[in-house]
């Protein structure tokens, strides 16, 4: 299993690799890199293939369809370079050479991650990129321009490229095995740029599950005995990067009604003191007062707790009592012979730099007065230390208080604003038969999900029947049977740049054709597995060279492979970048049903989604490992972590620019 | 016997936020105007004598001979033209000294109103001068109505001072001071708005919209430089107040003195000459409600300052209780505030968007070097470092090489060797940073805490001198929160830790009566005088350091409203008290009234002991006669109260203030619903 984690990491290092050396526009355009890129991927993945057998098939699919997604981007920005660099050449002969910026790294310096190849129990194996020490330098600026126009478009475009190369470099991606409810796992690619919402509609797509508001994704720590629930707006990576190589730690998809309960119940929270019987029948329209009161105000009230809690002191095994204060600022205890009157409490701990958990256990583990305790620590902290501060309280009702109460102080409108978010994306599934089409809002709304309701596939995970090899098999097909009929735009000449207006049908067009009908007309792809994948350019050379704006340039990968030097150079057009809000864009296009078809697929199996969250392309050779039910191609918005990050404001502001011009 | 009942039809919740529709039946049971009885008809002339106030005091009262079904305006007439004065007196009106009231309705009859021949009346200006004290502790002179409920002349004050949302303040009758000064403060600067012109009097379109700005400032502050300044004076916070003055200033002790100043509010629903203010009478402005609307900084820019002002004195002079570590947080906010208002001309939103390629740009390239370090985003240099430090000893310290660089600091024996591998490289993102600094006795230490798996590791570094220290300290502060020395805010983080090392080398000196500049802001002004006693200046300086490298990037308005922000997060927030008598009880309590809820405080105790919220309200009453509120609450839950530091009246128009606060939405128009107020807060005379 080891080798598993180094292939990959070797792959994604390779990933990297190209991503890197694709970053030199001094990079000969013709057949270079790409050779480089098919040798090292056929290897790749023949090795890939035997060791993965033993993997679940599953993961298998999901992981590789996250990989090949990834691979995929890299072509299509190698695809959009080559003929980024091309088309100038036409006009501008006497192109000077690139910028002396450009030439200084040479290609590929890129040390492949040293793969620590973690024990297979760890599910966060590796860290994909190194931090990118070789960043591709500023967008160049071009000199001798023959007509302006051009010039500013190229130069635009090369900025576009640059950012979009060293947004790729430098993202981290981790492998993440989720633990689900059945004692299943499920294996994803997480890139730092995701929060765990993402992560979260991710697995709402591969699992079928209900997406109610309790989903959540929890950390496990068995060392210390602790879990918590990850907030919806927190990133997933950086926390999992603060465990330790050998941790044990976890990751569960779990329902966790706690996480939400205070929107559902503020009366428990808010009004704690009054006698129970009067909060059961509150009614609804007190519940929303009160969520008004304390979450939409211009400030956030935290819950007026007080009470008596045990401390567990520090390095010993006993449990001392003090009477805590829980404020908006912090927690705080009244000191021995003293009132509590404000300026008198001592300050116990303020949450910028802590972490909330709730312990299991502790009354074995450390002689607790009760199990109903939680942890306050840095979230660092792995091991038992003087810096970790146990708390124990009399019932479960109060730690849940208490729990809360501080998650409310440390998260503040964030919280509120998680749940409005996961309310709607549960009330989005129920409704959704309808819907395919995610808002640009929720990223992926999953389009499989909708087989999901159907079957008796309550929380589907159920293990894919077919073969694992004929799935990496069709994963060596790379090429996906051409497509020419779903992609209704004929092939554009290649040297001019397509009519800017026709772009915007063009992008909300793919989205809907395939999907409807690809599945059906397809023919088994070419099993083609060791052979480089003969360059498909016809049909996927759509004339939309140019992506939405916060992926890559989404030319059809076969172009990558350097045949077709006549590409139409990126559109001229000021208007051709949409604004950020990502665009749906398919990947897993073309998922034919693998050549050993197995048994009849059952509808709503193949959860596994290819996910790409931030560069999904549209591209048909996404769909590799599809398993025979994939027939839907998932429509997956993109734009994960990107959404409003500085690199898509800084493509708002260029947009901006140019439109003034 | 003379009883108001205010009855909520259990309220049919509509989507709109707060209490949502309010039914308000107000039954008047009282026989109060009772008319003079069977007057005679006689249509004889009398003399009716009327002092004239222009006239000046000493002129004795004109005498005019009228008959009672003479109309007001009649007399009016007459009156004018005896006294021969050509001049505007459209602004005039009677006022009936006997029964305090204004004879405004110039179509009654003198026999309508009940004047007789003994009335003493006198002829003068509706609006006259008045001395305001707002929140930011500066007397304004201005003309206010003298005729009007009070509730219209704040709306009138509101809109000459660019206040939207007029209903949550109020005036109140300021605390006398001490007479022992030595007449010092009688010199005190008075800003004069009583040139504005009085807009006539549409009360009725005054809407809460937003108003219309020239040059950033509504036009009648655009017209002249002394009008500038008024207008600067309202919407810049005011430099930290000199310890002294903090010191020198009323300071409530307890719940009973705090319950006191809330007897001072004025009747919302009576004019100010009927509550005994005369011209030239000082009265504060206040916020008195505390819930705020729709706030929006563009609009609100003097709202959101005076407001600011308002919580920091509350917090100042310990109106309101807060926590050691609230307390450090107040001040750094108000350090940070007072100084980048002195730097920003106008209290402006910037907005942090990037609108530019340029900038965008820029910003690119920043980050770019960040992570590609260049040479001159490093720090090199010669420190001291101790991992296990005993405290109070510079011993233990070990002298190494060391390079700061992104956000790590590494180590090596010595310069040569900083080529290889370092001794250690610590990471420090995510640590905390605290000081150890002591300028006496030139001690620069960084205290670190560095994250590591297994807890926290302890690290101090020593730096030679106060350079070295700014640098390496505002380096681990950045590299704290992920930021390397390539960011933009390294300079100025580096401009702070000066700032306030000066603060520590200055404060045990300086007589905090200069006005404070950046550099010598004594930290004794921004907290209360009770860590006056506890902390020396200098030994708060580090402490409100702490607090304000969390703040220290706010842009001028987000620092505002994180004060305020903070404030309002406090738990004692929002609560006016009044002491209270309970029925069958026979000690007095405290009732506290917030935006939210009526509690009950035990003062043996000084606990609260029970707590009702509003939205399960049903009716409460007012028996003026016994001053006595009753409320009833859903589940038969029922109180009455007599009320001892304050007017019943003022208590009955807090609740019913704070519920017609909460009715407030946006769906309904602009305008203010001033008359649901006066239906919810009016006493008998309502209606």
């Amino acid at each position: 299993m080891e080798d598993i984690d180094a292939m990959f990491s070797d792959l994604l290092g390779e990933m990297d690799l190209l991503t890197q050396s694709l970053g030199q526009e001094t990079v000969p355009p013709e057949a270079l890199p790409p050779t480089n890129q098919e040798v090292n991927y056929s290897i790749g993945f023949t090795d890939l293939n035997e060791s993965l057998h033993e993997l679940e098939d599953n993961d298998l699919d999901a992981l590789m369809a996250d990989l090949v997604a990834d691979l995929n981007a890299t072509e299509e920005k190698l695809a959009a370079e080559i003929k980024g660099l091309k088309t100038p050449s036409p006009t501008t002969s006497d192109l000077p050479p690139p910028p002396k910026g450009l030439s200084l790294h040479p290609p590929s310096p890129h040390p492949l991650p040293a793969s620590p190849a973690s024990s297979t129990s760890s599910s966060v194996s590796t860290p994909a990129s190194s931090a990118a020490s070789s960043l591709p330098p500023p967008p160049p600026q071009n000199a001798k321009p023959t007509k302006e126009e051009i010039e500013a478009q190229m130069k635009a475009d090369k900025i576009k490229l640059a950012l979009e190369k060293l947004k790729e470099a430098k993202v981290k991606k981790l492998v993440v095995k989720v633990l689900m409810n059945d004692g299943s796992s499920k294996t994803l690619m997480v890139d730092e740029r995701q929060n765990v919402r993402e992560v979260l509609d991710n697995l709402f797509e591969k699992t079928h599950c209900d997406c109610n508001v309790d989903w959540s994704l929890c950390e496990t720590n068995p060392e210390l005995q602790l879990d918590r629930t990850f907030e919806d707006h927190e990133n997933l990576v950086e926390p999992l990067s603060a465990w330790m190589r050998d941790s044990e730690n976890q990751v569960l998809f779990q329902e966790r009604g706690e996480k939400y309960e205070v929107f559902k119940n503020p009366q428990n929270f808010y009004l704690w003191k009054k006698d129970k019987r009067a909060l059961k029948d509150i009614k609804d329209k007190d519940k929303e007062i009160l969520i008004q009161e304390n979450f939409c105000g211009t400030s956030i009230i935290v819950p007026d707790l007080e009470g008596v809690l045990h401390l567990k002191e520090d390095g010993k095994k006993s449990w001392k009592q003090r009477l805590f204060q829980l404020r908006a600022s912090g927690i705080y205890y009244v000191p021995k012979g003293k009132t509590k009157s404000s300026r008198d409490l001592v300050c116990f701990l303020q949450f910028d730099n802590v972490n909330v958990y709730y312990g299991k256990d502790f009354k074995t583990k450390y002689k607790a007065p009760t199990d109903f305790c939680f942890v306050l620590k840095h979230p660092q902290i792995q091991k038992e230390s003087q810096y970790i501060k146990y708390l124990c309280c009399d019932d479960a009702r109060t730690m849940n208080l208490w729990v809360t109460g501080i998650r409310i102080a440390k998260y503040g409108v964030s919280l509120y604003e998680n749940y409005k978010t996961a309310e709607k994306k549960a009330a989005v599934n129920s409704v959704w038969m309808n819907r395919s089409t995610p808002s640009s809002s929720n990223p992926s709304t999953p389009s499989p999900t909708i087989k999901a309701k159907t079957p008796n596939q309550a929380n589907g995970h159920a293990p894919k029947p077919q073969p694992t090899a004929p799935d990496s098999m069709d994963f060596g097909n790379f090429p996906p049977p051409p497509s020419a009929d779903i992609l209704p735009p004929p092939p554009p000449d290649p040297a001019f740049p397509p009519p800017p207006p026709s772009l915007p049908a063009k992008s909300s067009s793919r989205p809907v054709a395939p999907q409807h009908k690809l599945p059906a007309n397809f023919p088994p792809p070419p099993m083609a597995m060791d052979n480089l994948p003969p360059p498909p350019l016809p049909p996927p050379i759509d004339d939309s060279p140019e992506a939405p704006p916060d992926f890559l340039p989404p030319p059809p990968p076969a172009a990558g492979f350097g045949m077709d030097q006549s590409l139409p150079p990126p559109p001229p057009d000021p208007e051709f970048l949409p604004p950020p809000p990502p665009e749906p864009v398919f990947t897993g296009a073309g998922a034919p049903p693998p050549p050993p078809p197995p048994p009849p697929p059952p509808p709503a199996q193949a959860a596994a989604v290819p996910r790409a969250p931030v560069r999904p392309s549209g591209s048909v050779r996404k769909v590799p490992p599809a398993p025979p039910k994939r027939t839907t191609p998932s429509l997956q918005v993109g734009g994960g972590g990107g959404g409003g990050d500085f690199m898509s404001e800084l493509m708002v502001a260029m947009q901006k620019k140019r439109g003034d011009h | 016997m003379a009883i108001t009942s205010f009855l909520f039809v259990p309220p049919a919740f509509s989507s709109t936020p707060g209490i949502g529709t309010l039914l308000c039946q107000i039954c008047l049971l009282h026989f109060s105007l009772s008319l003079s009885p069977s007057l005679s008809p006689s249509m004889a002339a009398w003399d009716l004598s009327v002092t004239v106030e222009d006239l000046g005091p000493d002129t004795p009262p004109v005498s005019l001979s009228v008959t009672s079904d003479l109309h007001v305006g009649g007399v009016i007439l007459k009156l004018v033209e005896k006294t021969q004065i050509k001049r505007d007196w459209s602004d005039h009106a009677l006022w009936w000294e006997q029964k305090q009231c204004w004879l405004l309705r110039t179509a009654w009859s003198l026999e309508k109103y009940g004047i007789h021949a003994d009335a003493r009346l006198h002829f003068m200006p509706q609006h006259k001068p008045l001395k305001l004290g707002l929140p930011n502790g500066i007397t304004l002179r201005l003309h206010a109505c003298y005729s009007s409920p009070v509730f219209q002349t704040v709306m009138h004050i509101c809109r000459m001072l660019n206040i939207r949302h007029p209903e949550e303040l109020s005036l109140l009758r300021p605390i006398e001071e001490k007479k022992k000064k030595k007449d010092k403060d009688s010199t005190e600067e008075i800003y004069d708005l009583t040139e504005v012109p009085l807009s006539s009097g549409t009360i009725h379109s005054f809407s809460t919209s937003r108003p219309c700005l020239y040059n950033g400032m509504p036009a009648h502050f655009a017209d002249s430089p002394q009008m500038e300044a008024v207008y600067k004076m309202l919407s810049v916070t005011q430099p930290p107040p000199a310890p002294e003055v903090i010191a020198k200033q009323y300071r409530p002790a307890s719940v009973v003195d705090k319950a006191h100043i809330n007897g001072r509010w004025l009747d919302s629903s009576r004019c100010l000459m009927q509550q005994g203010i005369q011209e030239n009478d000082r009265l504060w402005l206040r916020f008195k409600y505390f819930t705020f609307y729709d706030i929006e900084p563009k609009y609100d820019v003097v709202r959101l300052t005076q407001l600011y002002e308002q919580a920091r004195w509350a917090i100042l002079l310990e109106d309101i209780d807060c926590t050691e570590e609230e307390m450090m947080l107040f001040g750094a906010l108000q350090y940070h505030i007072s100084k980048v208002s002195q730097s920003e001309p106008q209290m402006l939103s910037s907005s942090a968007a990037m609108d530019d390629l340029e900038s965008a740009l820029q910003s690119l390239e920043v980050k770019m070097e960040g992570e590609s370090s260049s040479a001159s985003e490093m720090l090199v240099e010669t420190l001291f470092i101790c991992f296990r430090p005993k405290r109070l000893t510079l011993k233990g310290y070990k002298q190494y090489w060391f390079k700061f660089q992104d956000t790590s600091i590494s180590y090596f024996k010595s310069k040569e060797e900083s080529i290889g591998e370092p001794i250690q490289q610590i990471n420090l993102k995510g640590c905390e940073v605290a000081p150890d600094v002591n300028m006496a006795a030139q001690k620069f230490l960084i205290r670190l805490l560095i994250p590591a798996p297994e807890g926290m590791n302890e690290v101090y570094l020593r730096c030679e001198n106060e350079q070295q220290y700014a640098q390496w300290m505002a380096g681990c502060r950045l590299a704290s929160k992920g930021k390397s020395l390539a960011d933009n805010s390294y300079q100025s983080e580096i401009q702070s830790i000066h700032s306030f090392l000066a603060m520590q080398k200055t404060n045990s000196s300086s007589h905090g009566n200069a006005p404070a500049n950046d550099e010598s802001i004594n930290t004794h002004s921004l907290v209360s005088p009770r860590y006056h006693k506890k902390y020396k200046a200098k030994q708060l300086t580090p402490r409100i350091l702490d607090a304000y490298q969390n703040v220290a990037q706010l842009s001028l308005t987000d620092a505002v409203m994180r004060f305020i922000q903070v404030w309002q997060a406090l738990p004692d927030f929002g609560l006016s008290y009044i002491v209270v008598r309970f029925k069958g009880s026979r000690k007095d309590e405290v009732l506290g009234i917030a935006p939210n809820r009526l509690i009950r405080i035990d003062l043996g105790v000084g606990d609260v002991v029970k707590t009702w919220r509003y939205n399960n309200m049903k009716q409460w009453n007012v028996n003026w006669d016994i001053r006595q509120m009753a409320i009833e609450f859903e589940g038969n839950v029922n109180i009455a109260f007599s009320c001892v530091t304050a007017d019943c009246k003022i208590v009955h128009e807090f609740i019913g203030g704070y519920i017609f606060m909460s009715t407030r939405s946006r769906e309904k128009s602009d305008v203010l619903n001033e008359e649901l107020f006066h239906k919810l807060t009016g006493g008998h005379e309502a209606l």
